[in-house]
């Protein structure tokens, strides 16, 4: 087999360390006799051709670079290779830049170092194969779930990009949590206005064509891989077209069934046959079915014949249907949701009447809410004295250890529309740690410290506190026993992650952190990605987060669908990947949870374990796992392992 | 004289039960009989030595050596046999492996001489003798062949030809072996014979799943699930990462794999090789934003539950492994 050594000085970088001559001396006395070229800089335009011209002519079986960081420059060099008309893999990179001469005082011990990765390099090259890239077609489509700020921006700029997009969203209503809000920090936006031009585009714009919005929907099965997903999605049924009501409200009149609407937090009633609240978007009531009369064996039609627009638009046998849908890539945009406060003692969240978390106190402020944006109490009376209390379940070990991130800045919007609407009333801030990082969150902080009604108390810790109503029957917040009278208490509870978070996670194999929020695939470099391929993380379901980051995170997502899956190309499958010997697995299944890709499917019927390759990433966890030794790990074999350690120690 | 092919079964370092292992062969032992002429068997027959020696070189067609190297007669044996042999079989693990008598490797021949002779609580030795070749007491010289510094298996030694597994070999893999070679059809040399080319799980009938492992528990601690699988249920079996070919016997008695057969065919080193297995299912749940100091915590109360990493990683092994044992004499 003949060997070629291509040995680059890299100036004087690798040169004044490392002799070119005592590599040329060792190489004679190798079994394999190499041949050793030297190059002054290998990687420049007259190098790689120096390098591509002498492999045309020595037509070597296998190549090892005595160079830079295969991290640097591998790619480039298998690309020489290939213009060379040899096969990428079959060439072996010695960092002796880097590992050796750059760390190494003594020339002759860096030379005597270099001499053996290089024999390392020689005795495991022999043992490299040739490997080949594979092609798979992939779908380019995508499929958001949660029609939230993130999920709507994701969906609106895939469709823009052409691409065919399914939204999923449980509730009846897109726009997710800010819709349901007055106004939003820093700059005090109308959220409905803010979002309106965004649904609008979503519903009725140019390219809303390429979106299928799926309300009252959820996923109930995935199979499939990055680039070829089938989903299943379960469509609930909403009794009414979505195509044909016009949103006039007549059924809605009609209806004689009533409940609580919790989407104003249950301050207000609502019809069977109702919207979710006042101006939602899709512009269309809902038939609740728990509460429809007809669903208790009771004969009423009273919506379906009031409705002006004929016998198709409200339509009372509707039942839930499963649609399946095959995509190329998935965008998780959940969101979030907030901690059920009435678990922290002495919070009086359930039990006094003028105890409100900052969802219901946002439906309180919005003048589509249960009050029309009225700040009363139970008793109907303007409150003259409100405490906000931060950091409720946040920061707190008993709780949740992490800082939520959004509350100081919603809790001093608050203090502002509060004043806004009640220029008597004081306001109380209880805070432990406050938070209000960027360039535009200390507007509010600004406006709230200078305010001349309210104070800051700091406390330590939330059992410190205590909401209570004395004798007088006057509700008040004491700090260490110092009371101070509160009509009205407002919680910042922990933001966690929204309802079913943990269902889709099993559903789609991703992994969740500690706290219940989706992991990505690695924390700094890809918060967008989760661990598995082609499922990306946008907005609040990775991690507290605003509507701005939520948005930027849904965008994320839309790139990395943009960048990865394109219509008409196809997925490049790297061959540096693991494959299982079938006739050497004995079915102890011990890689299947190995795998942090969810590459290994186990088949039952072999009795036997396969690999992926399109979701393998060639990490090596089975290979070193598999006990059995049925498994390798192409490129990185134990052979070739071996070869290159002996090698090195020799 | 016998005109059949002569069969030898010797015994270096060992219990004893590779022989009861080959008497288990039942009236399957007068075929063997019927084809070889079983020659020489200290435990059996009453053939010495000096017959042996009194042989030409060759004349045994097959020696099943069991038992480690431990002393200098165990050496003398092996050489001697293989001298004497056409195919000389290391059979069980013993010969194979070093097995049990191997993991005096842990320690060293001193001191284990100094825990038998000397500091041992049941021994009276006010003289501080420890015996070795010819040592002269008042009621006469009593003869003891040397220690090795450590125990060997029978290939460090001299060349092997075949391995036969197992501690000890199951009769019926004994009997596909004799068939095996009495059909003159053989592997290439150096190969492990009688036994299969998978692990143990493919002979184990149970249920196998997903394996994440949050702590060990011992046999005595409860009644494993007869069908689901040992590992899953916190019982360090052993049978992923060892040689199959046994059927199985000790998870269908509800009892976890020892590994006797060894590493399977490709591992070179079956305690490193489960040590890697173990490491990628150990489950100690999760670390998201726990302290380093509380990961290490977790992982050392997890490793906790693991006896004797050594002894039952490589207690077929040792001799043959990457670790091989004390170092020093």
């Amino acid at each position: 087999m003949k060997i070629g050594i291509y040995f680059c000085n890299c100036g004087s970088n690798i040169a004044e360390k490392i002799s070119s001559e005592a590599i040329i001396a060792a190489a004679k006395t190798f079994p394999e006799q190499p041949y050793v070229t030297i190059v002054d800089f290998i990687c420049s335009e007259d190098g790689k051709l120096q390098f591509e011209e002498s492999l045309k002519l020595e037509q070597p079986d296998r190549v090892v670079v005595a160079a830079c960081s295969p991290r640097d420059h591998e790619a480039t060099f298998r690309r020489c290779l290939i213009n060379a008309g040899m096969n990428p893999y079959l060439m072996q990179m010695v960092n002796i830049r880097e590992q050796i001469a750059w760390v190494t005082e003594d020339p002759a011990v860096a030379t005597e170092k270099a001499i053996g990765a290089v024999r390392g390099a020689v005795m495991r090259v022999t043992l490299q194969q040739p490997l080949e890239k594979k092609q798979l077609e992939v779908c380019p489509d995508a499929l958001v779930i949660g029609a939230g700020p993130a999920g709507m921006k994701a969906a609106l700029s895939l469709a823009e990009a052409g691409r065919s997009v399914v939204l999923v969203e449980r509730t009846p209503f897109i726009g997710g949590l800010p819709v349901r809000f007055e106004e939003l920090f820093p700059a005090l936006e109308c959220a409905p206005c803010m979002l309106e031009p965004l649904m609008g585009d979503l519903l009725h714009g140019d390219h809303a064509g390429n979106i299928e919005l799926m309300t009252m929907a959820e996923l109930v099965e995935v199979t499939g891989f990055y680039g070829n997903f089938i989903a299943k999605i379960r469509q609930k049924p909403r009794h009414v077209s979505l195509h044909e009501c016009i949103g006039c409200g007549e059924c809605v009149e009609a209806c004689p069934a009533i409940t609580m609407n919790v989407f104003n937090s249950n301050a207000s009633e609502r019809k069977a046959i109702d919207f979710a609240f006042a101006g939602v978007l899709p512009n269309a009531p809902f038939l609740m079915e728990e509460i429809c009369l007809r669903y208790k064996a009771e004969e009423c039609r009273a919506c379906k014949d009031a409705c002006p627009m004929g016998e198709d638009v409200v339509n009372l046998e509707e039942v839930e249907t499963i649609v399946e849908r095959r995509i190329g890539s998935i965008i998780l945009a959940t969101g979030a949701g907030l901690y059920d406060a009435s678990q922290i003692a002495g919070m009086g969240m359930g039990t006094l009447p003028d105890v409100y978390d900052a969802l219901q106190f946002e439906r309180m402020l919005s003048s589509t809410g249960p009050t029309g944006g009225e700040i009363v109490t139970t008793a109907g009376n303007a409150p003259s004295s409100v405490a906000i209390i931060h950091c409720v379940g946040s920061l707190d070990d008993d709780h949740k250890p992490y800082c939520s991130g959004i509350c100081c800045q919603y809790a001093f919007k608050f203090n502002h529309l509060i004043t806004a609407k009640l220029p008597e009333t004081t306001i109380t801030h209880y805070h432990r740690e406050l938070v209000v990082p960027g360039k535009e969150a200390h507007t509010l902080y600004k406006h709230a410290v200078k305010n001349k009604n309210s104070c800051m108390k700091r406390y330590d810790g939330i059992k410190d506190l205590a909401v209570t109503v004395d004798v007088s029957g006057q509700q008040q917040v004491s700090a260490k026993g110092d009371a101070a009278p509160a009509d009205m208490v407002i919680l910042c509870p922990a933001v966690i992650p929204a309802e079913g978070a943990g269902k889709l996670s099993a559903l789609l194999d991703v992994s969740r952190d500690s706290f219940g929020f989706f992991r990505e695939l690695h924390g700094r470099m890809d918060a967008a990605q989760s661990t598995i391929k082609g499922v990306y993380l946008a907005g609040a379901c990775q991690e507290p987060m605003d509507t701005r980051s939520a948005m930027l995170e849904g965008m994320a997502g839309v790139g990395y669908t943009l960048a990865g899956l394109q219509p008409g190309r196809t997925l490049e499958i790297e061959p540096i990947n693991a494959e299982v010997d079938e006739t050497h697995c004995a079915g102890c299944r011990l890689c299947v949870s190995v795998c942090p890709y969810r590459a290994i499917s186990f088949d039952t019927e072999h009795n036997a374990s396969s690999i992926n390759a399109v979701l393998c990433h060639g990490c090596g966890t089975c290979v070193a796992a598999c006990p059995a030794g049925a498994i390798t790990g192409h490129h990185f074999t134990n052979e070739q392992i071996m070869a290159e350690i002996e090698g090195v120690l020799k | 004289m016998s005109e059949k092919p002569k069969l030898a079964v010797y015994w270096g370092a060992s219990c004893g039960g590779c022989e009861i292992a080959v008497v288990n062969l039942h009236e399957k032992l007068l075929d063997v009989d019927a084809a070889l002429d079983f020659m020489f068997c200290p435990c059996l027959l009453d053939t010495k030595k000096k017959d042996i020696e009194a042989l030409p070189d060759g004349a045994i067609a097959v020696t099943l050596f069991n038992g480690a190297l431990r002393t200098e007669e165990n050496v003398e044996m092996a050489h001697l046999l293989r001298r004497k042999s056409q195919m000389l079989v290391a059979f069980g693990s013993c010969a194979k492996g070093g097995c049990i008598p191997a993991l005096a490797n842990f320690t060293t021949k001193n001191e284990l001489l100094n825990t038998i002779y000397i500091d041992n609580p049941s021994v009276d030795n006010p003289g501080g003798v420890i015996p070795s070749g010819t040592t002269s007491f008042p009621e006469g010289d009593i003869h003891l062949p040397g220690l090795l510094w450590r125990v060997k298996h029978l290939a460090q030694e001299v060349e092997v030809d075949y391995y036969i597994p197992g501690c000890p070999p199951e009769s019926q893999q004994i009997w596909n072996v004799i068939e095996t070679i009495l059909s003159g059809d053989l592997p290439p040399k150096g190969s492990t014979i009688g036994c299969g080319t998978l692990t143990v799980c493919d002979d184990c009938d149970r249920t196998k799943e997903e394996k994440r492992i949050t702590s060990f528990r011992r046999n005595y601690e409860f009644y494993p699930d007869p069908k689901a699988c040992l590992l899953e249920q916190g019982l360090l079996c052993m049978g992923i990462a060892t040689r199959n070919g046994c059927g199985a016997p000790c998870t269908k008695a509800n009892m976890p794999c020892t590994g006797c057969y060894g590493a399977p065919e490709g591992i070179s080193d079956q305690g490193a090789k489960m040590v890697a297995a173990l490491g990628s299912v150990m489950d100690i749940g999760d670390t998201t934003g726990l302290s380093e100091e509380a990961i290490a915590g977790r992982v050392d109360a997890f490793l906790k539950t693991i006896p004797d990493y050594a002894g039952l990683f490589y207690k077929y092994t040792l001799a043959s492994s990457t670790l091989g044992g004390k170092v020093g004499r």
